[in-house]
């Protein structure tokens, strides 16, 4: 019976964690050549409502977010955004964390 | 009549310095079409120092920049200034400046970027009067520029033209017209990432046409000329934190008539994005 309780628990637990886990975007960008250029990005990214873990891969032109749960990032939100920080937004790839 | 002459012949050589208009990756010496992100704060301290024959200047100055949106940004530089000419020094506020740049063109791919850009920049005539070396260079002058730039992962290269249109000032002195040609290229020989100490190393060829000033419809004699510099310099950045360091060096002179050429001018420069 014990053991039942705990495994109800943890499956519980991990039900949680999967809903809470929010949404991974991945974004192309052009542009990125300089480190201290690609700041405005971090800036920018940094004032939307649910962002963390902001990465930036110059070499590759990508910019990596989380979102917490129920928040979402959108196409036309990302280009004005780039646009803002001077560079130029092509795609968005999301995945679930 | 011969003081007032060399107080304005003093206020032409102090004119031929020029604050920094530069943008986060922009060269030291010329201009480039960096702007800022929207709404973006750069903070910049900035010294300079020149030397010409007897005379030597060195500036601090205070560059603060704001991005209204992110191709077009305004300024506004603050120097004081120390001045030393044969056994005399002065030192008090400098002339302040306001700059507004405008990104007009850009294309962007994977790991580049390319833009030019457009500058109008006006040095007031705010200087500290009253002072031997004068600091003063008695009127309003203003810059236009044009300038393109490559921004790569591991090469850089700018060209721009500035041409300074310089009032006449309270001696009557039309002093001459400056035009600034200015080619550079630059390398960052490891591409680091974001988060990385990035490092990227300058070639500068600066040139500098002076027109003869005027006084009555007379040419002044020993006003005008040319001037050539290869100027080296650095970038070290750190996400929002730059150190920007170069040093002028003069390889060529045609300066009419009797006149201190250019030995050398430095600058250093401290950046924050905020």
């Amino acid at each position: 019976m014990k053991k039942k309780i705990i495994a109800g628990l943890f499956g519980l637990l991990l039900i949680q964690a999967a809903f809470a886990a929010g949404t991974h975007y991945e974004m192309r960008v052009d542009g990125l050549a300089c480190p201290f250029c690609a700041y405005g990005i971090e800036k920018k990214l940094k004032a939307v409502d649910g962002v963390s873990d902001i990465k930036v891969d110059l070499n590759k032109g990508l910019v990596s977010v989380n979102m917490a749960e129920g928040k979402e990032l959108s196409e036309e939100q990302m280009k004005k955004l780039f646009k803002d920080a001077g560079f130029t937004y092509r795609s968005m790839k999301k995945s679930p964390l | 009549m011969k003081g007032y002459m060399l107080k304005g012949f003093a206020a032409i050589v102090i004119s031929g310095l020029m604050s920094s208009t530069a943008l986060a990756h922009d060269p030291i010496f010329s201009i480039g079409p960096h702007v800022l992100f929207k709404n973006g704060v750069e903070v910049a301290a900035e010294m300079e120092s020149d030397k010409a024959g007897n005379e030597k200047e060195q500036v601090l100055a205070l560059n603060l920049k704001y991005g209204i949106t992110g191709d077009w940004a305004v300024g506004v530089d603050l120097p004081y200034v120390f001045k030393d000419k044969g056994y005399e020094s002065s030192n008090g506020n400098g002339d302040f400046a306001i700059f507004t740049k405008y990104r007009f063109w850009r294309k962007d791919s994977l790991g580049l970027q390319e833009s030019a850009a457009v500058l109008l920049k006006v040095l007031t005539d705010t200087a500290s009067g009253n002072k031997t070396p004068s600091l003063d260079k008695g009127t309003t002058d203003t810059i236009l520029g044009l300038t393109y730039g490559y921004e790569g992962r591991k090469w850089y290269r700018w060209a721009s033209a500035r041409y300074r249109f310089n009032g006449t000032n309270d001696l009557g002195i039309d002093r001459g017209d400056k035009l600034l040609l200015d080619l550079v290229g630059g390398i960052r020989p490891n591409p680091t990432g974001y988060l990385e100490p990035d490092t990227v190393w300058l070639l500068e060829l600066n040139t500098e046409f002076g027109q003869r000033a005027e006084l009555g419809g007379n040419d002044l004699s020993n006003t005008g000329g040319t001037e050539v510099f290869v100027s080296p310099g650095i970038f070290w950045t750190k996400r929002f934190f730059a150190i920007k360091a170069g040093i002028q060096i003069p390889v060529y002179h045609d300066l009419n008539g009797t006149q201190n050429k250019s030995d050398y001018r430095a600058r250093l420069t401290f950046e924050w994005h905020l």
